[in-house]
């Protein structure tokens, strides 16, 4: 299907002074019809330059790249090569055309002058396989991400390709549309036999790949099936990824000593396989509890009472996005804010530092209520950071950008610099970067950037929205880092709007749950996650070592039935020690 | 919010209005208009009242959102019917002071209103009753014959579909960075003009640069999907002249006889 033979690629450089960027280094591979291959690789690894030389977006610098027998630098069989290859990208905004859902699928099939009887037969099918026929007539942007990405999808199923490649599909995603455009990549791979190339830094994604590729500096450093990549984790921390959760789990078990076979990379082998080990094991230990963490002085610093907001009220597009909610945040606190896309997370933390007003209720911050009066020293206190901050980032050097807020609460220069360098240093960013462009940093120093322009405020009282997204497992590791340290050096309040649960049950000391615009839950993650079933109703996870514990414990094996970390569930597998089972019974009540 | 915003306003439906070719509608929608401003008598008013009522029946569009193109002229509407009314000459019906509300002014004052009632609703028959793609794809074939002039038509129709379809995203983008540098201390609202027009450039500048790079992906995709120009590239929605568009067009010439023969015979 596909065949790199000693492909390199450079991208030119800007200035004459620098040398090119080489972004692929020596790749021969071949790529089978049928197969589902996923590739994985940190930011920068040449994932993406790779697909782009599968279409001929991008030509090799040295090299061939053949899509079905067609060389993609014969200029004359790019139409033909682009018809048999389609590419979905990152950005669900970027890639749709037309106005309407039903003219943006036909615009393939328009370019490749496809009669118009036969447009609409496609159109109508490729709708119909995505999910999407209900939507035909309807404008693009009042469509979820993911259901943005199945018309993408749609548009290019309706070119009738053979191999559809994803380049990081997923990853501006909610977990529901990450889940939907899976779930339909492998259904098409399955049934229409269509070559899949699943490009990604979610390893849980790659979990149903035939086949897995780990690129890094523009090479591929491994290739094999998921169970024989994921055994190495090693590895694969090396060059900057993680393997699923579970995989991790069963791997530090085995070298704490367990004897566990092959690497495991479900929730449900993971079960089986313990099983087998709990099953000449009994308990010596008691239930992990959170008892440790309580009790600690606790001094309210967010007051929230009966809050209500609707938006464009009167109107026919009228929404009630937060529907009476009261609740408490205490100072010092991580505190984590889930629910699935609409629920109202983002509306209720708009209104910690007065970008929405409450439409009846009150919100009291510090002391502070919020009004008009209040809003500067409001938005002092209260440092709100957006869904990819570095969007925001404007002037010509870091250091500029960094000082826009303190300069603006007349701060002294002497106080600003000393600042700067303090939000440095929890960062983790070196001063050289302050007289750069911000343009010219990587995706994760342009986080971090734009991260301390709210820290360099000093707010007391930090709020994140989805911080990680878009990031690798390294960027995502480190800026949780610096979060746990500024919440222990500066004791800053700490609020954090996430779909990663993983990241919830590790950070968080309380979860606030809401649902269509109520409070449904505020408690810490072990007791709210100890509702499985509810959240599922919600259309939200548990972490998967909790599902794998509970499950364990419900089969009556000798475990506790709320574990949330990894480092939790060693310490409970070793709390067991051989002796007799489960099955004698009576032994732990 | 300004997640809630349609553009072209377009309201689906099946009507006679809905299936005309577009070409036909912006040709007959400008033809209207031209008529509305040379009525005069109120004969004439009523005529063209009258029709553009069933034209608005027919199409099955509420006469609210007919109307609700009037909104952005209500100051311009309220401030030239003031004028007609005071310093229209005639007939004084009330006096205050030194000036006086004529008669003709009035009159002059309610045909007016009229007039521009009829213009906004003949304007949003057609913008309520065509997808913007129709709209730029029916522009698109009435500028064909000025591509031998070296008038790129399709490459306009093409940018003005785009920019259509990436309104709605860049205003809530916007949105979006003016709250997040409102949270960052920017402020929008006090201090005097250049003050003010200064405080934007934390907004301007990150949306310059998102503009481009979507330009950019969009670019890739589009060329991902074969898109080459208009050469060789069919249309899902072929627009073409059809029977219907001949009566439709024969009914909106016997309509401007019925309107201005009068003026003719009564000579």
């Amino acid at each position: 299907m596909i065949e790199f033979k000693d492909v390199y690629f450079e991208y030119r450089s800007q200035s004459a002074d620098q040398p090119a960027t080489r972004a692929i280094n020596g790749i021969d591979e071949i790529i089978r019809e049928g197969e589902f291959v996923a590739v994985l690789g940190r930011n920068g690894s040449g994932k993406s330059t790779m697909a782009r030389l599968m279409n001929a977006l991008l030509l090799p610098t040295r090299g061939t790249v053949w899509v079905e027998g067609m060389d993609t630098s014969k200029g004359e069989m790019v139409w033909e090569i682009r018809k048999t290859l389609g590419m979905v990208f990152q950005n669900p905004d970027n890639q749709i055309v037309a106005t309407t859902v039903e003219e943006d699928l036909a615009f393939g099939p328009e370019n490749l002058g496809v009669d118009p009887a036969e447009i609409r037969k496609r159109i109508i099918d490729a709708a119909r396989y995505v999910g999407m026929e209900e939507h035909m007539r309807h404008s693009p942007h009042m469509l979820s991400g993911g259901q943005k990405q199945r018309v993408a999808i749609a548009g290019i199923l309706a070119m009738e390709p053979k191999c559809i490649v994803l380049d990081e599909s997923t990853s501006m995603l909610d977990p529901k549309g990450r889940k939907e455009v899976l779930n339909l990549v492998r259904t098409l791979n399955r049934d229409r036999k269509i070559t899949i190339i699943l490009i990604t830094h979610h390893m849980e994604e790659a979990v149903d790949a035939d086949r897995v590729m780990v690129m890094d500096n523009g090479r591929i450093v491994m290739d094999g099936t998921p169970r024989e990549i994921f055994a190495r984790v090693d590895e694969l921390k090396k060059v900057g990824l993680n393997v699923p959760s579970v995989t991790q789990l069963m791997h530090e078990l085995k070298s704490k000593g367990f004897a566990l076979e092959g690497p495991v990379l479900t929730v449900e082998e993971a079960e089986e396989s313990l099983k087998a080990v709990l099953d000449k094991r009994r308990k010596t230990r008691g239930a992990p509890d959170d008892t440790a963490g309580a009790g600690a002085p606790s001094e309210v610093i967010v007051r929230i009472r009966d809050l209500t907001h609707v938006y464009m009220p009167g109107t026919t597009f009228e929404k009630k996005a937060l529907d009476n909610v009261s609740m408490d945040i205490m100072k010092g606190e991580i505190l984590g804010i889930i629910g699935h896309t609409g629920s109202g997370k983002s509306t209720l933390v708009q209104h910690l530092n007065g970008l929405l007003k409450p439409t009846s209720g009150s919100v009291e911050v510090d002391g502070l209520e919020c009004g008009k009066k209040t809003l500067k020293e409001l938005r002092q206190k209260v440092g709100l950071i957006f869904q990819y901050p570095e969007h925001q980032l404007f002037e010509e050097t870091v250091y500029k950008d960094i000082i826009f807020g303190p300069t603006r609460m007349g701060l002294s220069v002497e106080e600003i610099q000393e600042r700067v360098k303090r939000v440095l240093k929890i960062l983790g960013l070196s001063e050289e970067l302050l007289e750069k462009s911000p343009f010219e940093l990587s995706g994760g120093q342009k986080r971090r950037v734009a991260i301390a322009g709210v820290l360099a405020m000093e707010p007391k009282i930090l709020v994140l929205d989805e911080p990680t997204a878009g990031l690798d497992p390294q960027g995502s590791e480190e800026v949780f880092s610096f979060l746990t340290r500024l919440n222990k050096a500066n004791g800053t309040t700490i609020l954090i709007i996430s779909h990663n649960m993983d990241q919830v049950a590790a950070y968080c000391d309380r979860v606030a749950v809401l649902n269509k615009g109520r409070l449904e839950m505020l408690d810490t993650p072990r007791r709210v996650f100890s509702h499985g079933e509810r959240l599922h109703e919600l259309g939200l996870g548990i972490p998967e070592i909790t599902r794998l514990f509970r499950n364990l414990a419900r089969a009556g094996y000798p475990v506790s039935d709320n574990v949330l970390t990894i480092p939790e569930a060693v310490r409970e597998m070793a709390g067991t020690a051989p002796g007799q089972g489960h099955d004698e019974g009576g032994m732990f009540q | 919010m300004m997640g809630n915003i349609t553009l072209g306003q377009y309201i689906p439906g099946e009507s006679v209005l809905h299936r005309l070719d577009p070409r036909s509608k912006i040709i007959w929608t400008v033809l209207l208009m031209v008529a509305v401003f040379m009525i005069n008598t109120w004969q004439e008013y009523v005529i063209m009242g009258a029709f553009i009522a069933i034209l608005l029946i027919i199409s099955g569009i509420p006469v609210k959102q007919s109307l609700k193109g009037l909104k952005p002229l209500v100051l311009i509407l309220a401030i030239t019917a003031i004028l007609n009314i005071f310093f229209v000459k005639g007939t004084p019906l009330v006096k205050i002071g030194p000036v006086a509300i004529t008669y003709e002014g009035l009159i002059s004052a309610v045909m007016l209103f009229f007039r521009l009632v009829m213009l906004v609703v003949a304007a949003s028959l057609m913008t309520l009753t065509t997808t913007p793609m129709a709209m730029t794809d029916g522009i698109e074939r009435m500028m064909k014959p000025l591509e031998r002039i070296g008038v790129p038509a399709h490459e306009i129709a093409m940018m003005m579909s785009i920019a259509l379809r990436f309104i709605p995203t860049l205003m809530e983008e916007t949105d979006r960075i003016m709250k997040a540098q409102a949270s960052r201390g920017a402020d929008f609202d006090t201090g005097n003009l250049l003050k003010r027009v200064k405080s934007f450039i934390p907004v301007l500048v990150p949306l310059f640069v998102s503009a481009f790079k979507r330009a950019d992906e969009l670019a890739e995709a589009m060329e991902a999907r074969c898109y080459r120009g208009s050469k060789g590239r069919t249309r899902l929605k072929q627009i073409r002249f059809t029977m219907l568009d001949l009566k439709a067009s024969l009914a909106g010439i016997l309509f401007l006889i019925l309107l201005f023969g009068p003026r003719f015979w009564l000579w």
